[in-house]
């Protein structure tokens, strides 16, 4: 087959299983950093305002920010997000469950974040930028971005961002488990590079996230629903997450760099917004419940505690999401409250939560279960009100909801021992005043 | 000629055959009740209901020691398993292997083939604990079936000498949480081609310590890798190699394959790499007897046949009723849940409970063939009907025998089934039986042509542009191409460049920035091409069919839940509307099709009769490679072969009477239409000489008809492939310049432009698989075989064995089709 022929055949095939993408690029956005549009055809490192940063013989493309003490993020400066970060930072350790080895943590935390070239991963996935950021010693919030301009650069790049993160005591990530890290680490094994940053405690702040407000904010746990609802900040023409990958190729078939500037500035924002939530977590944690926005995070910090074994902080915590808490709250609360009485064996603090939480609206039926079945028993044990203990008992059996998790037939079998234990106790008692009398009458 | 292949005159009492009197004794009788003139003295006899009975002799064993280099602790542990002494291919084999040779064993089944990779892949391990292998199995059954064995193996290993050897499977089925601990700890890999190109290669970092260290790469069922899934593999053996290359490695290839002709060839093509065979077998065989079955004819006029499955039926009915363990294969899915269910209206009933008779195949769910080929072994199940999947190694023990309800398309094919029966020791049976199909008529009537025959040859096409284009994106994902490496036959660089084109990789040359390198660089030999896009592209191709989607069957009847499922190509044709969908014997009626969703929703039906599609192909020429001419002569080329689009459509049903297979009304369907790009083969009866044919209108035409008919089964013969592999279809209505609008009628009665016949031959498969090209460069052969394969056949004006059945055609459809090949062949070739 000629060479004509053959691409006329190649062009069919490949032509009808995918259209080049030519993501909606619009000039560069103007904003503290950025000045104004770019020159067409100026070169990348003039367009993103970066240099060629070299060390220990390598090179990368590195592009370094600062976001001033005084800026405004959402309702706090830079500033102030720094120092309640250095006055809470041994907090994160609790955060960490590293209880054991509390203070084991060091400074600094540095904050990273990659924008990648997909999200399937696999060899094919690049992280064609790595962000990282940490609050300066002045109050600013540093951010320093390592740019995959040329893609025969990875391994120089991954190896200075090695450097980079070598020197923190603790990365902090959005999602960073699940994604960044094992994405970074896919890249590292490619070059055959060691990854040596799986020894750093690593805080994805998600989880936590999705714990103190995950509920609260109604429309997910993204990083942009946070930023909004928790740091009060807005942005606006901000790159949508899906066109980032198709920008970065724009990028790498035109050379204009153009589309990258606006993935950096997202990139940035997403950092200190980060760093912002980090500071607010940590806050939170260390101020306990008295300084906590609403009663959810007053209950997400209740929980936290008692993970941690700090049983009487988090009783204050659960006792104050209790108090103040919706009804959703409130239920969750109440059940806390009386597992952790029933551990520490106030018998009757316990049976007063679970009474709380069967009287909460709405109570869920395994929920209502587990608290008849602790109220029978304590009232079978220690109350001794045998027909007390039965009612329960009974209520028990008939709150079992038709779960297809927990086979209906052994919790029944459960109640059912129960109640004919009851029911023997009853009867006995019956029965020996039954014979009691008849002796008598003999 | 092979030296069973002679009429057998000693007498029959072996030494097994006392030493198993019971079941050789019941054998014999079956066999007595099938051929009475004292069958194995016979010779061929086509006229006889029973045409053919070979007898193949004992085979005693022929050993050879262990090899010296064989790590002492292997052969330690294999003496504990009662292995003293290795059969020579084994030893053979073995020792190519230490020897850093690649290696293709294609002995018989059952003659121990594992242990010639097993042995050479543990003895590394043993060496260095970093070595790795790759196993791959062409399915999970078999993945599975070989993790116990191996087990077994290393677990005497470990017991003898200490040394604990990290075997797992890595499939689909395996957990995500499992998967990291299975790389680390993995020493042998046991996985299947569709899992190295979806779930290993494209995650090769995380697999480095495999690659880095991989010794050996272990193809079992070699011969399976043939027509579209073959061209897969070899790309992902393609893109597996460049891997390695990259970590530093280049294992050894080590295969085992059924006999096919050419074994060397199709593991040199499959690997790339030079490979030593090893075919000689030293293991022992006991008795085996193979019949020739033709099911009498029952209307000599039509030259209708009893049915096969009737036949088979019968046939197996004698084995089982004396207790004899069997396999019945079986064409198709359909035909097998029917022999099923006669087998089990049969036998089923008889006192032992337990399900005796079972149907397989696949689209069964994999818990349920697990419990079928337990109870295989175990002798629990008596009798399996099985479509080809059983056909592959899956370990269900020694059977009495094999019958097979129809030619299996392939003499390689038929020895594989007809091997799933036999023992080392002792007697075993095979026996053909044969449908009134053109081709099954052929080898029946012919015995000798399939016992001196040699297997035939495994065909591949890797360099389907389709086919290398998807893998060259695959392996552009996996690692960035550079100028110097090649990938396939066609010219790599004008490949990557038009991915690029397309946005789908970028190409940065030399080492200048990517915006600064307009000009080509000197050939593009320091350029770089990189992936660009979002998308995995492996999830994009299945290496199996067509398309990665399936059907799946939902049973309504009781609560909603899953029986089966179907591939998408055959979807709307078992699946439509009323279709009757069959699971071992039990009958469903397809009440709703969601094309889209790709669900068929049935509910059990008690019904008396099955559904047969009607399947309508249109056939169009796009393109002409290459053609040939009747010489001397001004008339258009008889014979070409070029790319063609097909469109498929599913147009209606037939209900079809069991047992006596009466059509028992019918009905159309609307079902969407399948299109595709191939390449195709295509004869054209010049319009001269089909205006001087001494035959009506009607009747010419019905002479094309039978012409293909008989064509598709000799075309078949000759590439050697699977009944699937190739789609047949008639253009009558002809001329390119007045197609639309007029009927066929009115363009016959033109002029000498008007009417001439069209046979298309197309390869079944988007972008063809490399069947067309061979077939035109026999089309002398597959004409004269064509007019062979008719004017031998004794019917009188056509039957199923030869132009096809009156009904179909005319009645003079025999007389045209011969007058056709007559004059075309004594123009084309002899003029």
């Amino acid at each position: 087959m000629d060479s004509t022929s053959l691409s006329a055949r190649l062009r069919s095939i490949v032509g009808g299983s995918s259209v080049r993408r030519s993501p909606d690029t619009k000039p560069a956005r103007e904003d503290a950093v950025q000045s104004g549009a770019h020159r067409l055809g100026a070169p990348a490192e003039e367009i993103l305002g970066g240099e060629w940063c070299r060390r220990d013989g390598l090179s990368c493309f590195v592009v370094d920010r600062r976001f001033e003490p005084t800026a405004q993020h959402g309702h706090d400066r830079v500033e102030a997000l720094g120092t309640r970060l250095t006055a809470a930072f041994s907090q994160a350790a609790l955060i960490l469950e590293l209880t054991d080895s509390a203070g084991a943590i060091q400074p600094p935390m540095v904050f990273f974040d990659l924008e990648t070239t997909g999200l399937s991963g696999g060899a094919g996935t690049l992280a064609f930028l790595v962000g990282c950021g940490w609050f300066a010693d002045d109050g600013a919030f540093v951010t320093r971005q390592f740019v995959l301009l040329r893609h025969a650069d990875e391994r120089e790049l991954l190896m200075m961002v090695g450097h980079e993160l070598a020197r923190a005591g603790v990365l902090v990530s959005f999602n960073g488990k699940s994604f960044d890290a094992p994405l970074i680490e896919t890249r590292h094994l490619f070059h055959r590079l060691p990854w040596g940053l799986c020894r750093l405690p690593h805080l994805d702040v998600l989880h936590s996230a999705r714990r103190f407000w995950g509920d609260s904010t109604g429309s997910g746990c993204s990083l942009a629903v946070l930023e909004t609802q928790v740091l009060g900040a807005r942005r606006s023409g901000d790159v949508p997450g899906p066109d980032i990958p198709a920008r970065y190729f724009e990028f790498v078939h035109t050379g204009d760099a153009g589309p990258l500037a606006e993935i950096l500035w997202h990139n940035r924002l997403d950092l200190l917004s980060l760093a912002g939530l980090t500071s607010r977590l940590l806050d939170l944690v260390r101020g306990g419940p008295a300084t906590a926005r609403d009663a959810g995070e007053a209950l997400a910090l209740g929980r936290l505690y008692a993970r941690c074994g700090l049983t009487l902080r988090a009783e204050e915590a659960y006792e104050l999401a209790f108090a103040a808490g919706s009804a959703l709250v409130r239920r969750d609360a109440a059940r806390a409250l009386a597992l952790l009485c029933r551990r520490a064996r106030r018998w009757d603090d316990a049976a007063a939560f679970w009474q709380e939480l069967l009287a909460t609206p709405s109570c869920p039926p395994h929920f209502a279960r587990e608290a008849n079945q602790a109220l029978a028993v304590h009232h079978e044990h220690r109350v001794r009100d045998l027909a007390t203990a039965k009612a329960f008992a009974l209520a028990s059996l008939g709150s079992s909801p038709r779960t297809p998790h927990q086979p209906a037939s052994a919790w029944t079998r459960a109640v059912r021992h129960r109640l004919g234990r009851i029911e023997r106790k009853l009867g006995n008692s019956q029965v020996s005043r039954l014979n009691f009398d008849s002796r008598v009458e003999t | 000629m092979p030296a069973w292949t002679k009429p057998a005159t000693d007498a029959l009492a072996t030494r097994s055959g006392l030493l198993n009197g019971g079941r050789d004794g019941a054998l014999d009788a079956a066999l007595d009740r099938l051929a009475p003139d004292r069958a194995i003295h016979r010779t061929d006899t086509p006229d006889l209901r029973v045409t053919a009975v070979r007898r193949l002799p004992p085979v005693s064993a022929d050993h050879a020691p262990f090899p010296e280099a064989l790590d002492s602790r292997l052969v330690n542990a294999l003496r504990a398993r009662g292995i003293s002494q290795l059969y020579t291919h084994q030893a053979r084999a073995i020792e190519l292997a230490l020897a850093g040779k690649h290696v293709v064993v294609t002995t018989p089944t059952a003659s121990g083939k594992t242990l010639c990779y097993n042995a050479p892949v543990l003895d590394a391990v043993l060496q260095d604990r970093s070595s790795r292998a790759l196993y791959l199995f062409p399915t999970k059954a078999l993945a599975q079936d070989q993790l116990a064995e191996l087990h077994a193996l290393v677990e005497t290993i470990s017991s003898s000498s200490g040394e604990a050897v990290g075997v797992f499977t890595y499939d689909g089925d395996t957990p995500q949480d499992a998967r990291r601990a299975i790389r680390a700890r993995a020493q042998l890999v046991l996985s299947n081609p569709d899992m190295v190109h979806a779930g290993i290669l494209p995650h090769h970092p995380r697999w480095a310590k495999l690659f880095e260290n991989l010794r050996y790469v272990v193809i079992d069922e070699l011969h399976a890798y043939r027509g579209v899934f073959g061209s897969h593999f070899c790309n992902v053996l393609r893109r597996l190699q460049r891997i390695c290359r990259h970590y530093g490695s280049s294992p050894l290839f080590l295969c085992s394959s059924a006999t096919i002709a050419n074994p060397r060839e199709l593991a040199e093509r499959l690997t790339g790499q030079p490979v030593e065979v090893v075919e000689q077998s030293g293991a022992p065989r006991g008795e085996k007897l193979f019949f020739f079955v033709n099911p009498p004819v029952v209307n000599s006029q039509l030259g209708i046949r009893r049915s096969c499955l009737a036949e088979t039926r019968r046939v197996a009915s004698e084995f089982l009723q004396r207790n004899l363990q069997l396999i019945v294969f079986a064409q198709s899915r359909l035909a097998t849940e029917i022999l099923t269910t006669y087998l089990k209206d049969d036998f089923e009933d008889l006192p032992g409970g337990a399900e005796r008779i079972r149907g397989y195949r696949g689209g069964y769910l994999p818990l349920r063939r697990r419990e079928i080929e337990k109870g295989l072994r175990e002798g629990s199940v008596r009798a399996v009907v099985s479509t080809n999947a059983l056909e592959l190694g899956i370990d269900i023990g020694a059977l009495d025998v094999a019958v097979m309800a129809g030619y299996p398309g392939t003499v390689a094919a038929t020895w594989q089934r007809a091997g799933r029966a036999g023992r080392r020791a002792g007697k075993s049976a095979a026996v053909l039986v044969a449908t009134s199909a053109p081709l099954d008529q052929f080898i029946i009537r012919n015995p000798s042509y399939f016992f001196e025959r040699s297997p035939e040859h495994a065909l591949i096409d890797p360099d389907n542009l389709h086919i290398l284009v998807d893998h060259v994106k695959c392996a552009a994902f996996e690692l960035p191409f550079d100028g110097s490496e090649a990938f396939g036959a066609h010219d790599l660089h004008a490949i990557l460049d038009i991915l690029a084109e397309q946005g789908i990789l970028h190409r940065a040359d030399g080492n200048a920035s990517p915006r600064s390198g307009d000009g080509p660089a000197e050939e593009g030999i320091d350029a770089v091409w990189t992936w660009t896009s979002e998308s995995y592209p492996a999830n994009a191709v299945s290496l199996r069919s067509v398309s990665s989607d399936n059907f799946v069957v939902i049973d309504e009847s009781d609560q909603a839940r899953v029986i089966g499922e179907t591939d998408f190509n055959s979807g709307t044709a078992t699946l439509h509307p009323k279709a009757i969908y069959i699971v071992e014997g039990t009958l469903y009626q397809v009440e709703r099709l969601d094309f889209d969703g790709r669900k068929a929703f049935v509910r059990a039906i008690d019904c008396d009769y099955y559904t047969d599609a009607i399947t309508y192909t249109r056939v169009s020429i796009l393109e002409t490679f290459a053609e040939a001419a009747v010489p001397n002569t001004g008339h258009e080329p008889f014979f070409a072969h070029g790319e063609v689009h097909v469109v498929t459509r599913v147009v209606g049903f037939k209900k079809i009477k069991f047992y006596t297979n009466e059509n028992v009304g019918s009905g159309e369907l609307d079902l969407p239409e399948q299109q595709m790009h191939t390449t195709s083969c295509w004869l054209t009866v010049p319009s001269p000489l089909m205006t001087t044919l001494p035959f009506a209108l009607d009747d010419r035409r019905d002479g094309v008809v039978g012409l293909a008919f008989a064509m598709q089964q000799v075309a078949q013969l000759l590439l050697m492939c699977d009944r699937h592999d190739i789609g047949i279809s008639i253009d009558t209505e002809r001329s390119p310049r007045e197609s639309s609008g007029a009927s066929p009628m009115d363009s016959m009665n033109g002029s000498d432009g008007g009417f001439s016949g069209r046979i298309f031959v197309y390869d079944n498969y988007p972008g063809g698989i490399g069947f067309s090209e061979p077939l035109f460069r026999m089309r002398r052969e597959l004409l004269e075989k064509t007019r062979e394969l008719i004017a031998e056949c004794q019917c009188e004006n056509g039957c199923p064995g030869c132009v096809g059945p009156v009904g179909n055609t005319g009645p003079l459809a025999k007389a045209a089709a011969l007058a056709i090949l007559d004059r075309l062949l004594a123009a084309a070739f002899e003029g």
